[in-house]
C-alpha cells in the first residue's frame, strides 16, 4: 500500500486537522498528551511531522514573531489534500473491519 | 528572578543544527518549558526542556533540515537551465579541443551501436508481426507436443484430424482452419513453368485471418475445388497486366485450375506466407488419388496446421481442457509416441518459442537472444572504450573539476554535466552509426535466411524513437562510470593534479578491459578464419567420385531417352548418364528395408542407370551395373556400408541377395560398389543404393571432354532445343552444384567477418585511446632517455612493450577457448570437418597483432622520434 501511515502519524494528522489555523509544534504536543495521558517528546513529535510533510500529508509556514517565544517565530501545520485522502482511506478500512467483527467485538458479555 | 531555559542546551541544539533554521523547533521549546514552569518546579522543568532538546538533536526532523541546508541556495537547484547551458558549451569546447579523442569515442561508440541499431530495427519489426489481423485476439494455433520416449520435442504442427474433433465435438470454437503447407507447384505458362508456394486451406482460412481480396468474394472464393486464390505479386508474374480472376491455369499434380481470387500481397509481418491458397479438399483428393499415400496421412502432423477462431465468450481453459483430455497415443501409428497438444495466441508465434516444423520464418526467442548477446557482446566493449578513455584523460579534466567543486558543485552537478557530454559524444556517433546502419541493412537482410521476405529494416516513428531511446540509454550507460568517477574527486586532490589513490587499480581494470576486447576479436578472426578453411577442406574433399567436366543437365519432364539419343550425337559428350538428383550435394531420401535375416534398416536410395557408375569412376567391388531395362528396377547395387549394416562378410556374398521393400516388392543385389560421399559432409556414409527406374531420372550427366567447355556447352544447349519440349534449357557443371551446396560457409564467413570487423575496430580504437594517452604522459620521460642516449628502437620497444604484453595475454585466453568452441561448432555442422589446426590460429594471431601492433607502432614510434629539446625546453 502506498503511503502507509502509522498509529501515531494518525493521531498527529488528526490533531492538525482537529487544530485547524493553530496547529504548531506546541499545541499539537499538549492536544495529544492531553487526550491520549502520554507524554511525548518534541523531537519524536517533529521527526514524524517532517515525514508526514515528506509524505506530502502536510504542508507548513513560518507564522509571526510572538513575544511569548523570545521573538521566535511559530511554525504552522495544515492538513493536504492528500493528507485528507489518506485519513478517509484509514477510516474506511477501519470501519469496513468493524462491520465485519461485529460479534466478536461486541463488549457486552 | 524568573527561571530561563538552560543557555547549554539551547547552545547544544543551535551548534548541532549547524546552519539548520530551527528557529520554530527551539520555539516550541521555550513555550513549553514556560508552559511546564506553570505547574511544576523549575527544575524539573529544565530537566524537561534537556529532554526535548535532545530527543530534537537526535531526531529525523533535525537531521533532515541539515541535509537540506547543506548546499547553499543557489547551488540546490539541480536543473537549472544556465547551468546546463553552461556545460553544453563547456562539453563542446572539450570535444572540440581534443578532436582526436572525440573521433576515436565517436567511431568506437557509432560502429558499437551500429549493431545495437540493427537489433533494435530488427525487434521493432518483429514487433508487428500479425498485427494486421483484426481478429488477432480470438485466433489460436495448436501445437503438438510429442514425446517418443527418448526426448520430448514441440512442433508447431498438429494432426489435421485433430480439426475434425475440434469442430464437432466442443462449443465455443467458431471455425476451425486447416492449413497444409505442402502446396509447392509449377504453374505452366506459355514455355515456362512458374514455381509457385502456398497452402491448402479450408475456405473460412479469408474469413478468419485478414488477408484482404483485391479481387473475388472471400466468402466463395475456395469453395470450389480446383479454384485457387493467387497473391497480386503472383498474379503479375503469371499473367502480367492482364486480370487473372476467373483464368484457368495448369498446375502440376493439381491440374487445370480456375483463379477465383487475388490476394493482396502478404505483408511481411506474417508468419504465413504464402503466393497461392488451394482448397483443403483439393488436398484431400490428391491423397485420395495417390495410392502409394500411407493410409495413416490423416494423422500424420508434419506440415499441417490447425488454427482455431474461438467465439468471443469461450475460455481458452475451456478449450485446453478438452484438448487435455484428447488420449496422448490416439493421432499416433507408432508405439511409445505420444503427442500432447496447446493453444498458442496468434501474437505468440513470431517472435515466439522455438518449435520444430515452423509453418513460416523461425523468429524463436532463442535465436533472437543469441543475436542480442552478439550485440551486447560489441556494444559493451564500446562502452567501457569510452569509459576507459573519459577515465585515462582524467587529469587534464582536474582544475576544472576541482574549481566547479570549490564554488559551490556538488556531485550531482559534476555527475550531470559529466552524463551530458556522453550523450552529446552519444548523439554525435548516434549520427554516425545511422549512417552505418542504413549502409549495412540490405547487407545484413541477406544473411538472415528469409530475411529479405519477412523482416524489412526501414525506419518509421516507432523504430526511430526506438533508436533515440537507445542512444540516450547508451550515454547514460558509457557516461555512468567517468561521471561517478569525476563526481568523487576531492576539490582540494583535483586542484593539486593528484589522481585518487585507487590508480592502480583502475588501470587494472582498464588493462583487463584490454584483453577481454582482443580475446574477443581474435575468437571472431578465428570463426572467419576456420570457417573459410572448412570451406576450403569441403569442396576439396575426396567423394570418391569423379566431378570434373561434367555437366549436370536438367531433364525437366523431357523423356531420359529422346535426351540421352539428342545428346549423344555431340562429339564433346564422351558418355551419358541418367540421374534422379545431384549426388554429394543434397540429402538423399531414405527407405526402411529388411531381407530374410535382418531388421529393417534405413537405407538411402538414389535412381541411376547403367553407365552412372563410369561416367563418375565409381568402383565396383563385386556385381554388374544396371542393364538399362525393365528387368533392371528390380535390382540395386548397393554400398560397402550396406553390406556392413546387413552382416554380409563380403562383396562377393551380398550378389543375389533379395531385399524387401516397406510396400513388399523385392530387389535383388546386383552389385556392390566402393563406399563414396552420396550426400553432403554434414552426414556420415551410411547404407545406400542404387535403383533403376527411368520415371524417376532428373539429370542427365553429361561427361564432357575438356577442351572448350563454352562451346561445347552451346552445343547442348543448341540440342536441348530440338528436343520436344518447351523447358528452357538448365544446366551446371557438377563441382559447382557441389560448391554452392556449401554457400551457407559464406554467409557465416560475413557474419563472423561483420562481427569481427566491429569488435577489432572498437579494440583497436580502445587500444589506440591508451597508448596516445600513455605516450602523452611519458613524453618527458622519453625526452631523458633520449638526453641520456637511448635510440629510437629502445623507446619503442620500453613503450610497447605493455601493450604487446596485453595482447599476448589476450590471445593465450582467447586461443583455447576459440578451439574447443569452434571444434565443437564443425562437428555439430558437418561430419567430415576440419580440427582447428596450428595453420588456423597461426593466421589469426597474424592478423590480430598486424592491426594491434599497428595501432601501437604509429603512435610509439612517432613519440620516440619526437626531438627531446621540444618536450624538455620548460624543466
Amino acid at each position: 500500500m502506498k503511503g502507509y501511515i502509522g498509529e501515531f502519524e494518525e493521531l498527529v494528522l488528526l490533531t492538525v486537522a482537529s487544530l485547524s489555523e493553530s496547529a504548531y509544534g506546541n499545541s499539537i504536543k499538549e492536544q495529544i498528551e492531553a487526550r491520549t495521558d502520554r507524554s511525548i517528546s518534541l523531537g519524536a513529535l517533529h521527526a514524524t511531522i517532517t515525514r508526514l510533510e515528506e509524505k506530502n500529508y502536510l504542508k507548513s509556514r513560518l507564522g509571526e514573531p510572538t513575544q511569548e517565544r523570545g521573538g521566535r517565530r511559530k511554525r504552522f501545520f495544515e492538513v493536504t489534500h492528500q493528507g485528507k485522502v489518506a485519513l478517509h482511506h484509514i477510516k474506511e478500512l477501519r470501519e469496513d473491519l468493524w462491520k465485519l467483527s461485529k460479534a466478536t467485538l461486541s463488549l457486552a458479555k | 528572578m524568573k527561571p530561563h531555559p538552560p543557555k547549554l542546551a539551547d547552545k547544544l541544539l543551535e551548534w548541532c543544527a549547524q546552519h539548520a533554521p530551527i528557529e520554530d523547533l527551539q520555539g516550541d521549546a521555550h513555550e513549553n518549558f514556560y508552559r511546564n514552569l506553570t505547574h511544576m518546579s523549575a527544575a524539573r522543568a529544565k530537566a524537561d526542556y534537556w529532554k526535548n532538546t535532545l530527543s530534537l538533536i537526535f531526531s529525523y526532523a533535525l537531521k533532515k533540515r541539515k541535509k537540506n541546508a547543506a548546499y547553499p541556495h543557489y547551488s540546490s537547484n539541480l536543473f537549472q537551465l544556465t547551468m546546463f547551458k553552461n556545460y553544453f558549451v563547456i562539453a563542446t569546447r572539450s570535444l572540440i579541443k581534443h578532436k582526436f579523442f572525440t573521433a576515436i569515442n565517436v567511431m568506437g561508440l557509432a560502429v558499437g551501436m551500429s549493431i545495437g541499431l540493427l537489433f533494435i530495427a530488427m525487434m521493432s519489426f518483429l514487433w508487428t508481426y500479425d498485427n494486421f489481423h483484426t481478429n488477432k485476439d480470438r485466433i489460436y494455433r495448436v501445437i503438438s507436443k510429442t514425446d517418443d520416449k527418448q526426448r520430448n520435442r514441440e512442433f508447431a504442427s498438429a494432426p489435421a484430424a485433430l480439426a475434425d474433433k475440434l469442430s464437432h465435438d466442443i462449443s465455443g470454437v467458431e471455425a476451425v482452419v486447416r492449413v497444409n503447407s505442402t502446396l509447392s507447384v509449377n504453374a505452366k505458362k506459355d514455355n515456362n513453368e512458374i514455381p509457385l508456394n502456398g497452402y491448402f486451406v479450408d475456405p473460412v482460412f479469408l474469413n478468419v485471418f485478414s488477408f484482404p481480396l483485391t479481387k473475388g468474394n472471400p466468402h466463395t472464393a475456395l469453395n470450389k475445388p480446383n479454384g485457387v486464390v493467387i497473391t497480386e505479386s503472383a498474379a503479375t508474374k503469371l499473367f502480367n497486366q492482364e486480370d487473372p480472376l476467373g483464368k484457368v491455369i495448369e498446375l502440376t499434380n493439381l491440374g487445370l485450375v480456375e483463379i477465383t481470387g487475388v490476394l493482396q500481397n502478404i505483408p511481411k509481418n506474417s508468419h504465413m506466407q504464402f503466393e497461392v491458397l488451394a482448397p483443403y479438399e483439393a488436398f484431400v483428393n490428391l491423397n485420395r488419388n495417390q495410392p502409394t499415400a500411407p493410409v495413416d496421412d490423416v494423422w500424420e502432423h508434419r506440415n499441417s496446421y490447425v488454427y482455431l477462431f474461438l467465439s468471443p465468450k469461450s475460455t481458452l481453459d475451456q478449450i485446453q481442457d478438452f484438448l487435455n483430455r484428447i488420449p496422448k497415443n490416439s493421432y499416433t501409428q507408432k508405439a511409445n509416441y505420444e503427442i500432447g497438444y496447446e493453444l498458442q495466441a496468434l501474437p505468440a508465434i513470431a517472435p515466439g518459442r522455438e518449435l520444430y516444423n515452423d509453418i513460416g520464418p523461425d523468429w524463436s526467442y532463442a535465436s533472437l537472444s543469441i543475436f542480442l548477446v552478439l550485440t551486447l557482446l560489441i556494444l559493451i566493449p564500446a562502452c567501457f572504450n569510452y569509459a576507459n578513455i573519459s577515465i585515462s584523460r582524467a587529469l587534464k579534466r582536474m582544475k576544472e573539476i576541482g574549481l566547479r567543486k570549490t564554488l559551490g558543485g556538488t556531485r550531482q552537478h559534476i555527475f550531470s554535466q559529466f552524463i551530458i557530454e556522453t550523450i552529446l559524444i552519444t548523439f554525435l556517433a548516434f549520427g554516425f552509426s545511422c549512417y552505418i546502419f542504413i549502409l549495412v541493412r540490405k547487407e545484413f537482410l541477406s544473411m538472415i535466411v528469409g530475411g529479405s521476405s519477412t523482416l524489412s529494416l526501414n525506419l518509421d516513428a516507432r523504430s526511430i524513437t526506438a533508436f533515440i531511446l537507445f542512444a540516450l540509454v547508451v550515454g547514460l550507460i558509457a557516461g555512468a562510470v567517468p561521471a561517478t568517477y569525476f563526481a568523487k574527486l576531492n576539490p582540494i586532490q583535483a586542484l593539486k593534479l593528484q589522481p585518487i589513490g585507487k590508480g592502480i587499480a583502475k588501470f587494472n581494470l582498464r588493462k583487463t578491459l584490454i584483453v577481454l576486447q582482443f580475446a574477443l576479436s581474435l575468437g571472431f578472426i578465428m570463426g572467419v578464419v576456420t570457417v573459410i578453411s572448412q570451406y576450403r577442406y569441403t569442396v576439396n574433399f575426396d567423394f570418391g567420385f569423379n566431378q570434373k567436366n561434367i555437366l549436370d543437365v536438367a531433364l525437366q519432364g523431357v523423356n531420359p531417352q529422346h535426351a540421352k539419343n539428342e545428346f549423344a550425337k555431340l562429339a564433346a559428350v564422351k558418355s551419358i548418364s541418367m540421374s534422379s538428383g545431384i549426388i554429394g550435394s543434397s540429402a538423399s531420401e531414405t527407405i526402411w528395408v529388411k531381407n530374410a535375416t535382418a531388421d529393417s534398416t534405413e537405407v538411402a536410395q538414389f535412381y541411376a542407370d547403367g553407365s552412372f557408375l563410369d561416367n563418375l569412376h565409381l568402383t565396383l567391388l563385386a556385381g554388374k551395373t544396371f542393364a538399362d531395362d525393365s528387368l533392371s528396377k528390380e535390382w540395386v547395387i548397393v554400398n560397402e556400408q550396406f553390406l556392413k549394416s546387413f552382416k554380409l562378410p563380403t562383396p562377393a556374398s551380398a550378389i543375389g541377395q533379395r531385399i524387401t521393400l516397406p510396400n513388399g516388392n523385392e530387389l535383388t543385389v546386383i552389385g556392390v560398389v566402393k563406399d563414396f560421399h552420396y550426400t553432403d559432409l554434414r552426414s556420415p556414409i551410411r547404407s545406400f543404393f542404387f535403383r533403376y527406374n527411368p520415371q524417376e531420372f532428373r539429370y542427365a550427366n553429361l561427361n564432357l571432354t575438356s577442351t572448350d567447355l563454352i562451346e561445347t556447352v552451346g552445343g547442348i544447349e543448341a540440342s536441348w532445343k530440338k528436343l520436344d519440349t518447351e523447358a528452357k534449357f538448365a544446366a551446371q557443371f557438377f563441382d559447382d552444384e557441389i560448391e554452392e551446396s556449401y554457400s551457407f560457409y559464406f554467409v557465416i564467413v560475413k557474419l563472423f567477418g561483420f562481427l569481427g570487423m566491429l569488435a577489432i575496430t572498437i579494440s583497436c580504437l580502445g587500444l589506440l585511446g591508451m597508448v596516445v594517452f600513455t605516450v602523452e604522459n611519458r613524453m618527458k620521460e622519453i625526452g631523458v632517455r633520449k638526453v641520456m642516449g637511448a635510440s629510437t628502437l629502445n623507446i619503442t620497444v620500453v613503450l610497447s612493450k605493455d601493450f604487446v604484453k596485453l595482447m599476448l595475454l589476450a590471445a593465450l585466453i582467447a586461443i583455447p577457448i576459440g578451439y574447443v568452441f569452434f571444434n565443437n561448432l564443425y562437428l555439430q555442422t558437418q561430419y567430415y570437418h576440419i580440427t582447428v589446426g596450428f595453420t588456423e590460429i597461426a593466421g589469426s594471431l597474424l592478423i590480430l597483432f598486424v592491426l594491434g601492433l599497428s595501432t601501437i607502432f604509429s603512435q610509439t614510434i612517432k613519440a620516440a622520434r619526437v626531438n627531446a629539446v621540444d618536450t624538455l625546453r620548460c624543466e
